[in-house]
């Protein structure tokens, strides 16, 4: 470990010189020593404290009917049907994200089994669509829908934005977010309020991508609600008239 | 005749400065890391765009593994600043799983037959753990278990040898069975024991925590991406029921290319 050499001077040795003393301490069992608790730590440790993202559900009092949601008008409702698909592993293949706009069109004039196209075919009619994200800058799937049903929101929070960067902007980042959130909550632009529906076997993972869509399209109104017997009609029906047109 | 000699060369290498930087790291490991927390499930959250994160005091957290079992917890401490421990989070664990037990006992007007050194004993170990599942009648049999027994019976493993304890699928997490009850003034009500654990850890007497799951940050729900609907769904539910609609959800940050 630690050695002390003593030099050897040759003869000429002057009397009384202190003699000269070379002190070595080996570092390497200190090193290996150091590196197993380095190594120890880097395998016990979380360096990525994960996220959170809150959620606020309406109470389950059955008296307490959420009114200023079923007031909305019919315009501006969208809903999503949330569903996914498992190999048999039980690892989620794909997410489908159902969705319509306003009332869903329930009726069949022509006796077919099939729901019939109403007049006004943006309103009521089911649709599928996939969790794309952004592709070039330009958001795809789902999100290009969210985000065309709250375009005015959009436009005017990105204006806000560029007036935030400009340089020598003198806006602060609370008075941006304040300015923001008063956007958002806008009531005379029309926003769509939002009702996310997850099938059983929607998977967790489509429910937080379906929020998430809601954070980044900057929708404020929107519920988690349980399916019905119309949202399933409504999807078979559609997986009907896919397999027909095949 | 002279022999050449060769002259013997050191080869030592000076260890100093390759010792001063593992320190150096060493330190730096040491005062970043959090430890990583021993979980009945491995869990891998969704990601998400939040970028709020996750508090790391006054937190119950509500595990749901992907089989569908329902685990809670409390981690952190409720208050750092008070010194005599009341609210470290083993005094509170400790708390928590007495008054748990009691609200069973008086919901459902059963005894779980514990002695009360066994039912000492049982919350010792409780307050060391840092998740909890099993049904409120198996508590006497899972607490005489040793820890890698118990911990085998909560990942839904079979026991190890000479263990005399059968453990069903339906033994693993929290049931979510209706409990009928009558309260004072002779109503019929219906909970479980997923209630009782989250009253219980509500009021389990500090302050900070209980504002925080007013507030909705001391809850976090985590579960599995791949994990259906319908088994989340039943603990958000139960939330809803109790009046706890504000909560968090554990996610992974995502970036924003995707």
């Amino acid at each position: 470990m630690a050695e002390i050499q003593q030099k050897e001077s040759g003869g000429k040795k002057k009397k009384g010189a202190q003699k000269k003393m070379d002190i070595h301490v080996d570092f390497t069992p200190m090193v290996d020593m150091n590196m197993l608790l380095i190594s120890f730590f880097m395998l016990c440790t979380t360096m990525i404290k994960s996220q959170t993202l809150n959620i606020t559900l309406p109470s389950n009092d059955k008296n307490l009917e959420q009114k200023d949601l079923s007031k909305a008008a019919e315009s501006e409702a969208v809903t999503l049907i949330l569903s996914s698909d498992y190999d048999d592993k039980g690892t989620v293949t794909d997410n489908t994200i159902y969705y319509f706009f306003g009332k869903p069109f329930m009726e069949d004039a022509d006796g077919d089994g099939l729901l019939d196209t109403p007049e006004d075919p943006s309103l009521g009619v089911l649709h599928a669509e996939k969790f794309v994200g952004d592709a070039g800058g330009v958001q795809q799937g789902i999100r290009s829908i969210l985000h065309k049903r709250n375009e005015v929101v959009l436009e005017k929070i990105d204006s806000l934005k560029k007036e935030w960067r400009r340089p020598g902007s003198e806006m602060s980042d609370a008075e941006f977010e304040a300015k923001a959130k008063a956007i958002r909550n806008d009531s005379t632009i029309s926003r769509p309020v939002v009702v996310i529906k997850a099938t059983p076997e929607a998977s967790w993972e489509s429910i937080i991508s379906t929020l998430d869509e809601m954070q980044i399209n900057q929708i404020t109104r929107y519920q988690i609600n349980t399916i019905n017997d119309v949202d399933s009609t409504l999807i078979l029906d559609y997986i009907k008239k896919q397999q027909s047109q095949r | 005749m002279g022999k050449v000699k060769m002259k013997r060369k050191s080869t030592r290498i000076d260890m100093t400065a390759m010792s001063d930087v593992t320190v150096l790291l060493l330190t730096f490991f040491m005062l970043t890391s959090t430890f990583l927390q021993k979980e009945p499930a491995t869990v891998v959250t969704p990601s998400s765009v939040s970028e709020i994160k996750v508090p790391m005091t006054n937190v119950s957290t509500i595990l749901v593994s992907p089989e569908g079992n329902v685990f809670v917890g409390v981690t952190g401490e409720a208050d750092m600043t008070i010194a005599d421990g009341k609210w470290a989070t083993d005094s509170i664990r400790r708390t928590i799983f007495v008054n748990a037990i009691n609200n069973y006992e008086r919901l459902t007007n059963k005894t779980i037959p514990m002695s009360a050194f066994e039912k000492q004993q049982a919350t010792e170990q409780f307050a060391k753990m840092n998740m909890f599942g099993v049904p409120f009648e198996r508590i006497p049999e899972f607490f005489r278990l040793k820890s890698e027994d118990q911990e085998n019976w909560l990942a839904g493993k079979g026991l190890g040898k000479g263990a005399l304890v059968n453990v069903k699928p339906s033994d693993v997490g929290i049931p979510f069975t209706d409990i009928r009850y009558q309260d004072e003034e002779g109503n019929v009500n219906t909970t479980n024991e997923f209630q009782i654990w989250m009253r219980a850890i509500y009021n389990s007497g500090n302050d900070n925590l209980q504002n925080a799951m007013r507030k909705g940050e001391g809850i976090a729900v985590k579960a599995d991406h791949s994990t259906r609907y319908d088994v989340v769904h039943s603990v958000l539910d139960n939330l809803q029921t109790i009046k706890y609609n504000r909560f968090t959800v554990m996610t992974a940050l995502k970036t924003n290319e995707d």
